[in-house]
């Protein structure tokens, strides 16, 4: 026995030896797709922005940088941007990228089949002008667009036409949803769904390496315990992320370390604003106290953060007073106060709006979907019993508990949110405006709190390029939000992710891992 | 004889159909695959356009004779979160679960019998009261925690064998192996060890016990008498003897090795039609969950059905 192990532990080490310039890294969850069109969502968007690129892309903090477009101008008074083309780059294939690429891949990406059409809804058409120029016109001033389309991925009109996939299929599936053909620094080599997908560098791509991979193969590994054991073991170079229980115990041990950081997410408890009526609990049926402001302000003094930082989330994590954090644009300082923990002031707040002897009320919150969130839960609904209400704390996994948002069978409930522009006007349209189909606003306003001025300032905002009248804008928006409770934020969110001690990247604060700013020492 | 045949078959078909809607039943209860679809950016609109496409809007008997129609018909859907059919990604997965199964099922055998063997005829001795003892933790103790213990000791801690995965495959045909590579074998060890402890240690028991009773028999006194050696007397007798039981057990532990080989797979991140399962699960990715549970009913009503044919085979009373 004990000779055999002695020969698989050297034949082991000759193995590994050979993979010395190779990256291995896991993450939770697999790109679902290789079609930049077809899924938005981070681990896909995440995942190709490593093959694929867009007109812009965004640097190591999150600035936006010439990527395809080497430079960009407003049209006139608004009416929209041009863009001026690189030249000389090649798709993985090496077919030219040219202007015809760039309409190709407006028409694909905001066609009906489309996930991401949405970030086109501003755009009235596309022109190009010459090969390597194309406008992009808006039916209002868009100040902003240049800097929501960082995702937005270009295709080869060529390949995608000769291969059928000139639409995103996301239902059957089609050749895009397995091969990709972008300009970015790494092609895939071998892709197989929900296995492992094999990267390996563009020898043609246009900017310059910084990474000194040679290939580079991810795995998703469902399993915390699995991730972390592989990390440990030398079997993958990083894990995203790395539990937070986890984590001091790779940092400690020799050949790993964690690398923390904040994640765009900021954590909230929202609150139901149009049910007039409890739904949960011991008084469902009763008037619903969360529609007094007195008593969501209640609830904010009432939760210690501080206290859930430190002990749920061992010191990964930081307070936040607004829906966006410090890293995004339009956060200012104006707002930077949130309300303080005030165990005696909520009570006084609450026996005012006539509830000194308290209440009860259903907290409804996911247990899967952001870290250590059924803890948090479990700790407000104890911060909350100081000040005498009684939450009475339903937990699920997150594919049911949107469908129960959507239903809108929650009293208060917990809800993280990432603004995917990186700007504070995205979480003001999908969390505090009116809840408009038509207009597609408030989508994620499940409670439906509404306010004429909010509404009324959204649109100007959306078209204001007078950069301080609009920081102005979005600072009474947020006065607004604050001052009414209409969430109760608390933190950010911890990035930890995990790596060997030969590895240096860059986090970025949107959680995406790019691959070309690796390096393996 | 025919009639029986017939009868049975049919009853497995009813089996089949009802898990079939039992399954379909508890889908409504896991959630909605919609939000896993559609990106942050959906609309409600959005929302229930995909729902009425993918039919969810539908009461689930509706969703599950659908089902039974197309599978009927050999297909099987697409999958919601591949976005390709669902037999291909079975086909696909099938090869690494069967071959953790295989492998871990002759461990669990050969392992068994020897310590069977072992343990019954050396009775009251030492080694043979420790392996009873620490077999009990093979019996008692979950298999995931089995699982990371291994993993703990010979990956992270031993640094021998692969924390995860398959190792590198060899493509043959439709089938990729493991087998061929010295690293696909490496990371079969501790998942096959893993999975086959528990039916390793039940055989052991099984074979001990048949082993004891079949010593006290008076053929294995008179073979002593002949002066037969004692190796002859265990293997050549006393051995064989034991094998129907243990034959018939094993063939139905196969079963279970292939179904319960989710947790395994879930732990070693094995790449079978198991972990496919569970996500599938996480993802509400409806087509490969109701694939895999009729995969799996077909295979258990398969073995039964098998059995009690092999009954009739062998016992004259039934076939009037």
């Amino acid at each position: 026995m004990f000779r055999f192990a002695a020969i698989s532990a050297l034949a082991l080490t000759v193995a590994s030896s050979a993979y010395a310039e190779s990256f291995r890294w896991a993450g939770t969850t697999d790109p679902q797709t290789m079609d930049p069109h077809a899924v938005n969502s981070a681990p896909v968007l995440g995942f190709l922005n490593n093959v694929y690129e867009g007109l812009v892309r965004r640097g190591k903090d999150m600035a936006v940088q010439p990527a395809l477009a080497t430079a960009w101008e407003p049209i006139g008074e608004g009416e929209g941007w041009r863009f001026t083309l690189r030249q000389g780059v090649k798709f993985h294939d090496g077919s030219d990228f040219t202007a015809e690429d760039v309409l190709f891949s407006y028409e694909r990406a905001s066609s009906e089949a489309s996930d991401t059409r949405s970030w086109f809804a501003p755009v009235s058409g596309v022109n190009v002008v010459d090969d390597y120029t194309v406008d992009i016109l808006t039916s209002a001033p868009n100040p902003l667009f240049p800097s929501s389309i960082a995702n937005w991925m270009i295709m080869d009109k060529g390949w995608t036409e000769a291969n059928n996939a000139a639409r995103p299929d996301k239902e059957n599936g089609n050749y895009a949803t397995l091969n990709v053909n972008g300009t970015g620094a790494f092609m895939l080599k071998d892709r197989q769904p929900g296995l492992t997908t094999t990267l390996a560098p563009f020898a043609g791509w246009w900017d310059e390496a910084e990474h000194n991979i040679t290939e580079a193969t991810f795995t998703p590994i469902d399993n915390p315990a699995t991730s972390v054991a592989a990390l440990l073991s030398g079997d993958v170079d990083m894990i995203n992320p790395v539990p937070i229980q986890d984590a001091a115990r790779v940092d400690e041990r020799d050949g790993t370390k964690v690398i923390r950081g904040v994640e765009a997410r900021v954590i909230m408890l929202g609150f139901g604003h149009e049910a007039d009526t409890l739904k949960y609990g011991a008084m469902a049926g009763k008037p619903n106290p969360f529609q007094d402001v007195r008593v969501r302000e209640a609830v904010a003094k009432a939760i210690n953060v501080d206290a859930i930082l430190k002990t749920i989330m061992r010191g990964s994590a930081e307070s936040v007073s607004q829906l966006v954090t410090p890293a995004m644009s339009g956060y200012s300082d104006a707002n930077a106060d949130r309300p303080a923990y005030d165990v005696e002031g909520a009570k006084a707040l609450l026996a005012e709006a006539g509830y000194a002897d308290g209440f009860s009320f259903g907290l409804k919150c996911p247990n899967n979907r952001y870290l250590n969130d059924e803890a948090v839960c479990q700790a407000v609904t104890g911060m909350l019993a100081r000040v005498g209400i009684t939450a009475e704390l339903e937990a699920m996994p997150v594919q049911n508990y949107w469908p129960e948002l959507r239903a809108d069978n929650f009293d208060m409930y917990l809800l993280g949110w990432s603004p995917g522009t990186f700007d504070h006007e995205h979480p003001v349209r999908f969390l505090v405006s009116t809840p408009n189909a038509e207009k597609k606003l408030g989508s994620w306003n499940f409670g439906g709190f509404s306010d004429a001025r909010v509404d009324e300032l959204l649109p100007m905002i959306q078209s204001e390029i007078d950069a301080e009248k609009r920081q102005g804008m979005v600072d009474e928006v947020t006065a607004i939000y604050q001052n009414a409770h209409a969430y109760v934020p608390m933190y950010v969110q911890p990035l930890v992710w995990g790596t060997r001690d030969n590895i240096a990247l860059t986090q970025r604060p949107d959680n995406f891992f790019i691959l070309r700013w690796v390096t393996v020492n | 004889m025919l009639s029986y045949i017939i009868r049975r078959v049919f009853q497995s078909v009813l089996v089949l159909l009802i898990v079939g809607l039992v399954a379909f039943a508890m889908f409504t209860f896991i959630g909605d695959p919609i939000d896993n679809m559609l990106g942050q950016e959906r609309t409600q609109e959005d929302v229930e356009r995909l729902r009425e496409r993918l039919g969810l809007d539908q009461p689930f008997v509706v969703q599950y004779v659908k089902f039974i129609i197309s599978a009927a018909q050999g297909n099987f859907g697409v999958s919601y979160e591949q976005g390709r059919p669902v037999a291909d990604i079975l086909a696909e997965r099938a090869p690494a679960t069967l071959e953790l199964a295989a492998v871990s099922g002759l461990f669990a055998l050969s392992l068994g019998i020897v310590l069977g063997v072992f343990t019954a005829i050396r009775r009251n001795g030492f080694a043979a009261n420790l392996i009873m003892g620490t077999s009990l933790i093979g019996v008692s103790l979950p298999t995931f925690l089995i699982g990371i213990l291994l993993i703990y000791v010979f990956s992270v801690e031993l640094d021998w064998l692969p924390s995860f995965g398959r190792g590198e495959t060899v493509q043959i045909g439709g089938w990729t192996t493991g087998f061929l590579t010295g690293s696909g074998l490496r990371a079969l060890i501790l998942p096959a060890i893993t999975l086959g402890l528990y039916q390793m240690t039940l055989i052991m028991r099984l074979v001990r016990s048949e082993m004891l009773e079949v010593l006290r028999q008076d053929y294995v006194r008179f073979a002593r008498a002949r002066g037969l050696s004692e190796r002859a007397v265990t293997f050549r007798h006393a051995l064989k003897n034991t094998m129907v039981p243990v034959i018939t057990v094993t063939g139905l532990q196969l079963g279970s090795i292939i179904a319960f080989a989710i947790i395994t797979e879930t732990v070693f991140q094995w790449p079978g039609v198991g972990l496919l399962f569970i996500n599938a699960v996480q993802f509400v990715d409806i087509p490969v969950m109701a694939a895999y549970l009729m995969l799996i009913s077909l295979m258990f009503v398969a073995i039964n059905l098998a059995v009690d044919l092999l009954y009739v085979a062998i016992d004259p009373r039934l076939r009037t």
